[in-house]
């Protein structure tokens, strides 16, 4: 059997992918919250 | 190595004002966006009071879009038709910009407002940008052709008073570019910026106009917005600085045309990601400063004004005197300097012609 005919090694760079878009969004979420929640916190 | 601004009472490092403001060029040049959103947050991390820093950016706008107009002045590639009627709308809005700073100040939380408002477009457009960039990157990969609709009509089109403008071939209602010069005028007069970054998506999108119009046009209005702000923040505040706004020309000239041959040398789609990172990044440094470093005195060290040197003691006392006059010179100070920043750069590229011509 070869490698390449593994299934798990085909599916690592979707995998990957799929993390760092996650890892973008949840930053990306991250950065609105810290903006929003400090602009609320100010301006009480 | 530091110089005293008489208008905006700091020492300020002149070597690090020129160093950013040609750093912010490049990128300009680079990307094609104006460096407006950029500079005024890194004028105010060095420690000139958001105020002054707006306004003097405001100052530093007009010089290098009278440079980069008089190009598209000399190809004819502008529609002046369009251009007047956004101008009326930028005049509108940049005088409710004024008034609305003017309460700000009365209030005394015109930093404040400044700091916020900058934090909120910074993460804007930062985050369109970034995750336009990842799926045009993710497209690429995938051999996938974005699908565009043919035409889309928004409200704004359907509004009445239309009226032709040849140039661009267009039947357009005449209040559609006077909405999109009021918010431009209104954002540039609060915040110092072109408004190059809406005017021209505005311009493509909404307008319709046809794209190599676009960055003439663009350029036309914001030399009328950037000399109503100047003259109005000038007049209004006198918080326009003669030795600030020639360091941020000279620096900002210069990094423009490093940027635009890079431009013409590199692939600059992939790096748009990065200065998506990099708008993050001021945006959440704004933040910090607004939300925890209150507490931080800034430096702003007052001279008496005897130490002060001849030229720092004309501009103050040219400023409180003549207001008026003071502003008027401002502006022609930025235009001069523009133009000749325009003939430099047709002096050397002739120069360089020749020399290729004979070798």
């Amino acid at each position: 059997m070869h490698i390449s005919e593994i299934k798990i090694f085909n599916k690592l760079p979707r995998l990957k992918t799929s993390y760092v878009k996650v890892g973008i969004l949840m930053s990306l979420l991250a950065y609105w919250g810290v903006i929003l929640v400090g602009t609320f916190v100010t301006f009480n | 190595m530091e110089v005293f601004l008489p208008i905006a009472q700091v020492f300020v490092n002149p070597i690090e004002i020129l160093l950013l403001s040609a750093i912010v060029g490049v990128l300009s040049g680079l990307f094609g966006v104006g460096g407006g959103f950029l500079m005024t947050p890194f004028l105010i991390f060095l420690g000139i009071p958001p105020a002054y820093a707006v306004a003097n950016e405001a100052n530093n706008i007009l010089a290098t879009s009278v440079s980069g107009s008089t190009t598209y002045y000399l190809k004819n590639i502008l529609d002046y038709k369009m251009g007047f009627m956004i101008v009326i709308g930028g005049v509108i809005g940049t005088t409710l910009g004024i008034y609305t700073f003017t309460y700000f100040k009365g209030i005394g939380k015109i930093d404040t407002v400044i700091s916020l408002a900058y934090m909120y477009i910074l993460a804007i457009i930062g985050t369109l940008m970034l995750v336009e960039s990842l799926r045009e990157i993710d497209q690429v990969k995938r051999n996938v052709l974005a699908k565009k609709k043919a035409h889309v009509h928004y409200w704004i089109h359907g509004l009445p008073l239309r009226m032709r403008f040849p140039k661009s071939k267009l039947y357009e209602s005449i209040f559609t570019p006077i909405i999109i010069g009021l918010i431009v005028g209104f954002i540039a007069a609060i915040m110092g910026i072109g408004g190059a970054f809406i005017l021209v998506p505005a311009m493509i999108y909404i307008i319709k106009m046809p794209t190599k119009l676009v960055p003439g046009t663009s350029l036309f209005v914001t030399i009328f917005v950037s000399v109503i702000v100047t003259f109005l923040h000038s007049f209004n505040y006198g918080s326009i600085d003669l030795l600030l706004v020639l360091m941020l020309v000279i620096g900002s000239i210069v990094g423009v045309q490093l940027g635009q041959k890079l431009g013409e040398r590199i692939d600059s789609s992939g790096l748009r990601a990065l200065l998506a990172v990099l708008l993050l990044i001021v945006g959440i440094a704004i933040a910090y400063d607004t939300f925890f470093a209150d507490e931080i005195i800034k430096e702003t060290s007052k001279s008496v004004k005897s130490d002060l040197n001849f030229f720092s003691r004309f501009i103050i006392d040219f400023s409180k005197e003549m207001p008026f006059f003071y502003g008027l010179f401002s502006i022609m100070f930025a235009i001069i300097l523009g133009v000749g920043a325009a003939f430099l750069r047709r002096f050397i590229s002739n120069l360089k012609g020749k020399i290729f011509i004979k070798s």
